[in-house]
């Protein structure tokens, strides 16, 4: 699944670290999220969403599937 | 939950490591007292060993539960590597364990196989299965 949190953290001048803090996951969660190597639960990207002040489709695609 | 809510993962990922070191050393300690004791220290004792053997439960008990909590502290990605190591481990464990056990039927051994090996072969399948996984989401 794409995504944009890469973008919208470096918008924020946010570390993978900060990110990882403010959604309460380990710094190796938010880097597997942004290669895209892992998707995230729905209360993860609920969380996701709400940190970013988004909506879901504004930072996750699943066009691809 | 309440407590999930409450502290973040770094928190409980302390805590609940310690909690897990604790119950697992104190259990590992009882196990190798019983394995030493009766010959060594109480001279087969029947009491004192029942009564290491109910220590040694309660601390097994304790340390299922420490490990439990564990799991449950740990963020999404994390409990899937863990799930996924313990599938690995389980699978090798039951694979090996099967055919070991009809090594010495077969005279292809000639002790007697003994359980603790199969206990060494899941924890062993089940660290290197947690090391490679963890590597993929580098």
């Amino acid at each position: 699944m794409k995504n944009r949190l890469k973008v919208l953290r470096a918008e924020r001048n946010w570390t993978q670290s900060d990110l990882a803090k403010a959604l309460d996951v380990s710094r190796q969660t938010i880097n597997a999220i942004e290669t895209g190597k892992f998707d995230p639960s729905l209360p993860l990207a609920f969380r996701a969403a709400k940190v970013f002040g988004l909506t879901i489709e504004q930072i996750f695609d699943d066009s691809e599937h | 939950m309440n407590d999930m809510a409450s502290t973040t993962l770094a928190q409980r990922y302390k805590a609940s490591k310690k909690s897990l070191f604790v119950w697992t050393l104190g259990w590992l300690l009882s196990l190798a007292l019983f394995a030493f004791g009766p010959k060594f220290i109480w001279d087969f004792n029947v009491t004192i060993s029942l009564c290491i053997i109910a220590v040694n439960v309660v601390f097994g008990y304790l340390m299922i539960i420490a490990n439990k909590k564990y799991l449950d502290g740990l963020d999404e990605l994390q409990r899937q590597l863990h799930l996924n190591a313990m599938a690995i481990s389980l699978g090798v464990s039951m694979v090996f364990g099967a055919i070991y056990g009809l090594l010495e039927p077969a005279r292809l051994l000639e002790s007697t196989p003994s359980p603790s090996n199969i206990l060494f072969l899941m924890g062993i399948s089940y660290f290197i299965s947690l090391v490679v996984n963890s590597r993929k989401y580098q």
